[in-house]
């Protein structure tokens, strides 16, 4: 796509130059040089091929916080994207995280490798390789290798979701060809890489038989619904995230017996994105928790600063120490979050917090993160809980 | 958008060391093929006059910004074409080495094909990687001109006092009580006959006369950081310390001030000169079994009984290569065949008539001198019986049982005295002193030099040298000659005001630096700290000069912050990818 | 052209092994011209990154080669590649690659002999597992 199609599609030359944008990025708050609203001006009235050598292409969270607020409904996030599938093209890459090993592991998923990815799976949970549900995993294996050192099991969510599912009475497929959603891979600009993984998750789910697909990961179910018919003929399938689902038979889990004051930090991709913000909240006061609102919810919500495994840095931190301080404001022993990025990323700042004499004294109280299902899952009637 | 880098490849022949196995024509035709190499040459041998001129030539000439020489190996060599870019205005961080000799020729000498194929793809991960080398700039560092000296035996005596002749401040550091170390405790020295007590405590003598020597016997070194030019050194004190005027030095006051110890200094360059030891050969031969008690000794206890006057002997039996040259120990101690014939010698003088019998595997007496040693011992009289290693000799309660293959039969020899001739094997403390100097050692323990032949007596870490039988075992004539040369080497270094500490280290890329501290917490040399930056957020930040470039923070570095120069992420990676690219040559280059 | 010639790379360090691959360069010991080795100044540079990169490439097997433990030239560097294989090794399972194509080994300045033994040893280890699935035509991008 040039960037003269670009601009149009994502209504960039609509933009009135207001600054609301700029205003509401959690980028700029802690970088004052990062403006969503100058890379627009200036690829509209310059040479956009500039913003393809600029580090800052890759420093925009696609948090879509300046999207909501936007009078002409530009659509920044899909702006960024597309420009850096263009720097792509052109043989640039973003600043990767971890020396770009989450890039080479979503890669190699979308080439016909025969995982190995189920040894998460334990006695109790009732799963099956055929069915009418599916539970779709996401990276959460490969993220239990990388996190071990945060002390963060990722793999806790999908045992807890399971759990959750087999509550409910539903018995879903988890299988070992799905691979990466491939959400970080187009973040990123890989349209190529994407398109492959879709091809072949859409297949390994097609081959369960299942006529509906439920997450415990926003922002593979974000992919699915809004990424993924983009590149195949047909989704043959309905998506759910597991709040949702959940959310749909509160009554029939029974959830209760915590009384926990808690706080809730909103996905970007499961609330501005989907728009799903009252589940979880429902979710999170049948188990008899106490929530507390952070003083910006729901579509105010901030971003947890780190997305696409790219360009993680100063900017993150301060986003993650912000958003911290405001969960501990509330006075929450926890801060619930429903997405396993989220659940990283703040880990990894409370553990720089504690490596941090001077932070730990500036930020206070103790604050834990604890994944939503794994709450959810201590609210059950049967009360078990594990690894 | 950045220029292209324009890269000259330089492939060298180097006689036909390179061009016999590999076909130094394709590989330059193939490298002028790469993109982004402007110019291309071979040379006879890229390190001669004439190569190096080509190099500076075609740098102002073909202005070239990026030098790739494929040729033998960055370890000994790089440093000399650095140079040459120096010299032509070039950073010298701006060279990228190509090994298509140690690692590519001289390895697949019989399968030319693939030798060249395999250079055409080294060339293309080293043009690869200059593509993406960026300039580096060298810290200088002053030089503390003190050296320190580890271990006062006659070779470290011998080094510290050519150091100190030199002008430079020495500290000499011994762990016995008394400085001489091993000669301290043999009788004589071959092939003169001379008193090695003496010859020992003339040097001790004058090492204590002189000024810039400070001795510190009952002393060790405790911990080395820092690096050439000024390494810190601490010393601690081991076992008892004996007053040194009472000691060697009978009557002569003693000036040379002594250490105390727990102290910490500074100094430009450390010469290790730690000796070795005797193996003791327990439970062979009948050494150490009860009943055969002071019959069956070693060459070094031998020593020992010509220096108390102890002996009365009728027949000795001399038993060589007990314990060397075996699956275990492979090596020849060198010096085991010329001592033997030493002490038979000696034997031969304090007891007159008697009789001593050589029994060895190979007379390994070499050269015009030792040639005529062994004569003069067989003109005296001394008996030399071979024996196979599969056959060893049988020592008895009072005779030494040996096959001689000559005579085809076993000979029975009643003997007084058996004499075993034991290698020298590693010193105590060598691996913990190697692991704190961090140099290496070999599979024997002794100390491994930099380069056999073109760097015998530093180490591959700059400003640390090595001489005497720490090294490997050798005739004292041999050691001397390293204890000067150590010297000379570490004076190279001494007489300079500054050094340059090498520009390959890390750097911070703020922006991406979360200030974790990962960096900080794995580093050994404390060379990345968290400082406060711009954003009231901390940041780390490194200190060029006691970086050492290992990289290690880059690899931990969560962010990529982190920049190992000269071994970035995008560097390494070039070479990955340029290693697993399919060489396609043109057909007219292939069909050869 | 029958056989299989697997591509290794192998990472040195330049204290250590790359020394002891010289070493048996110059004792001329031969060995098979599969594996095409990338100089690091210690093992504790490699990442996971670059041993991904290498089997994305295509590379059928991988060798981190470094100091023993407890010789390192910085004195813990190794310790980090050893996490570093560990990690990567785990990642490969995960992905249900072979993780016998990734190896590390502990190789002195003075050990060219084991050097020529290991490249020849390895070879045929990879040689036996057959060409790796990566790499081939597969989604990997043409950056």
């Amino acid at each position: 796509m040039s960037f003269e199609q670009i601009l149009h599609q994502t209504r960039a030359f609509l933009c009135l130059d207001c600054g609301k944008c700029t205003g509401s990025c959690p980028v700029t708050r802690v970088d004052i040089a990062y403006s969503p609203r100058r890379t627009i001006e200036r690829c509209l009235k310059g040479q956009p091929e500039d913003l393809i050598h600029d580090r800052y292409l890759w420093s925009c969270l696609t948090c879509g916080l300046c999207t909501t607020r936007c009078p002409s409904d530009v659509d920044y996030p899909a702006f960024v994207i597309a420009a850096r599938t263009e720097a792509r093209r052109a043989s640039v890459e973003g600043p990767y995280a971890h020396h770009g090993v989450m890039q080479h592991l979503m890669g190699i998923m979308a080439e016909p490798v025969e995982q190995n990815r189920l040894g998460w799976l334990i006695d109790e949970l009732k799963t099956v390789t055929h069915g009418e549900d599916f539970y779709f995993v996401g990276c959460l294996p490969y993220f239990d290798v990388l996190f071990e050192d945060l002390g963060v099991v990722s793999t806790d969510t999908a045992r807890n979701g399971v759990r959750l599912m087999n509550a409910l009475g539903i018995t879903p497929v988890v299988s070992n060809d799905e691979r990466c959603c491939g959400a970080d891979l187009l973040l990123n600009g890989d349209e190529d890489g994407f398109r492959e993984l879709v091809r072949r998750n859409v297949e390994a789910i097609r081959a369960s038989g299942a006529e509906r697909v439920i997450f415990t990961c926003p922002e593979c179910y974000h992919a699915f619904r809004a990424d993924y018919p983009r590149y195949v003929d047909s989704l043959p399938f309905d998506l759910i995230h597991i709040t949702q689902l959940l959310a749909e038979h509160v009554d029939g889990l029974a959830l209760g017996g915590l009384a926990e004051r808690v706080t809730f930090q909103d996905p970007c991709r499961l609330g501005r994105y989907q728009g799903i913000y009252e589940e979880p909240r429902l979710l999170i006061e049948a188990t008899g928790a106490d929530l507390v609102e952070m003083r910006k919810n729901r579509d105010r919500s901030v971003c947890c600063g780190s997305a696409g495994w790219v360009s993680c840095g100063q900017c993150a931190k301060g986003i993650q120490m912000g958003r911290l301080s405001e969960a501990r404001a509330t006075g929450a022993t926890k801060m619930i979050t429903a997405c396993p990025k989220c659940r990283i990323h703040l880990n990894c700042a409370i553990k720089d917090e504690n490596g941090d004499d001077a932070l730990q004294e500036r930020s206070g109280s103790e604050i834990a993160v604890e994944d939503l299902t794994e709450l959810l899952a201590r609210a059950l009637p049967s009360n078990e809980l594990g690894g | 958008m950045m220029a292209m880098p324009r890269v000259g490849v330089f492939v060298c022949h180097c006689g036909s060391n390179i061009a016999a196995h590999v076909d130094v024509e394709a590989v330059t035709d193939y490298a002028r093929t790469l993109p982004g190499v402007v110019f291309v040459q071979r040379n006879l041998y890229t390190c001669s006059d004439a190569g190096l001129r080509e190099i500076k030539e075609a740098i102002a000439g073909e202005r070239l910004d990026r030098v790739v020489v494929a040729a033998c190996t960055p370890r000994t060599h790089e440093p000399l074409f650095q140079g040459a870019c120096r010299e032509a205005d070039l950073n010298p961080y701006l060279l990228e080495f190509v090994n298509i000799r140690d690692q590519c020729a001289w390895v697949h000498m019989k399968e030319p094909e693939a030798a060249t194929r395999k250079a055409k793809d080294l060339v293309r991960m080293g043009v690869a990687k200059a593509r993406l080398l960026e300039p580096l700039e060298e810290q200088q560092v002053p030089v503390e001109p003190t050296a320190l000296v580890i271990g006062g035996g006659i070779i470290g005596m011998t080094a510290a006092q050519n150091l100190a002749d030199r002008g430079f401040a020495v500290k000499l550091i011994e762990r016995e009580p008394e400085l001489g170390g091993m000669l301290l405790r043999l009788d004589t020295l071959y092939p003169t006959g001379e008193d090695a007590r003496r010859v020992v405590q003339e040097r001790i003598a004058a090492l204590r006369r002189h000024e810039r020597i400070e001795v510190s016997t009952s002393s060790a070194v405790s911990s080395v950081t820092g690096f050439v030019g000024s390494y810190e050194v601490t010393i601690e004190q081991v076992g008892h310390c004996v007053d040194p005027g009472a000691a060697e030095t009978k009557g002569e006051p003693d000036q040379a001030l002594d250490a105390p110890v727990g102290q910490s200094f500074t100094a430009g360059v450390i010469v290790v000169a730690t000796g070795t030891q005797v193996l003791q050969p327990e439970g062979m031969y009948g050494y150490g079994r009860t009943g055969y008690g002071q019959r069956v000794i070693t060459q070094l206890e031998l020593e020992e009984r010509f220096r108390t006057d102890a002996l009365d002997v009728g027949r000795v039996v001399m038993i060589q290569c007990v314990g060397a040259r075996s699956a275990e120990r492979p090596y020849c101690s060198r010096i085991c065949c010329t001592t033997a014939i030493k002490n038979a010698l000696e034997i031969k003088e304090v007891c007159p008539g008697s009789e001593v019998y050589i029994l060895y595997r190979d007379a390994e007496t070499q050269g015009t001198r030792y040639e005529a040693y062994y004569t003069q011992a067989r003109e005296a009289g001394i008996q030399f019986i071979r024996y196979q290693v599969e056959r060893p000799p049988e020592v008895l309660a009072e005779r030494v049982l040996v096959y001689d293959e000559m005579l085809g039969a076993m000979l029975s020899i009643p003997c007084d005295m058996v004499v075993l001739s034991t290698p020298l094997v590693a010193g105590e403390g060598a691996h913990e002193l190697a692991q704190m100097l961090k140099v290496p050692v070999d599979e024997h323990g002794f100390f491994l030099e930099a380069h056999v032949k073109l760097r015998p007596l530093d180490f591959a870490t700059d400003g640390i040298y090595v001489a005497g039988t720490a090294r490997w075992p050798a005739h004292l004539e041999e050691t001397l000659a390293q204890a000067y040369g150590a010297a000379a080497r570490a004076a190279t270094v001494l007489s300079k005001d500054q050094v340059q500490s090498s520009g390959v280290v890390a750097l911070v890329d703020e922006y991406l630096c979360r200030g974790c501290g990962r960096c900080v917490e794995i580093c050994e040399f404390g060379a990345s700290a968290l400082k406060e930056a711009s954003w009231g957020m901390k940041v780390a930040r490194v200190n060029a000069v006691m970086c050492k470039g290992c990289g290690a923070c880059a690899s931990v570095c969560p962010t990529g912050a982190m920049q190992a120069r000269h071994f970035t992420v995008e560097q390494v990676t070039a070479m990955v990818r340029a290693a697993l690219e399919p060489t396609v040559s043109s057909l007219a280059v292939e069909s050869r | 052209m029958g056989e299989f010639q697997p591509r290794i790379v192998a990472f040195a360090c330049n204290w250590c092994s790359y020394a002891g691959a010289d070493l048996a360069g110059v004792s001329r010991m031969q060995y098979p011209p599969t594996t095409r080795v990338i100089r690091v100044m210690c093992s504790g540079r490699v990442t996971p990154g670059f041993i991904l990169e290498a089997f994305r490439r295509g590379a059928d097997g991988v060798l981190v080669t470094g100091c023993h433990p407890g010789d390192c030239h910085y004195v813990s560097g190794n310790e980090n590649a050893v996490v570093t294989v560990d990690k990567t090794g785990r990642l490969l399972e995960l992905l249900g690659l072979d993780d016998e194509r990734l190896r590390l080994e502990w190789i002195s300045a003075a050990e060219g002999a084991r050097f020529a033994r290991l490249m020849t040893e390895f070879t045929e280890q990879v040689r036996e597992l057959g060409p790796s699935s990566l790499g081939h035509g597969g989604a990997a991008p043409e950056v």
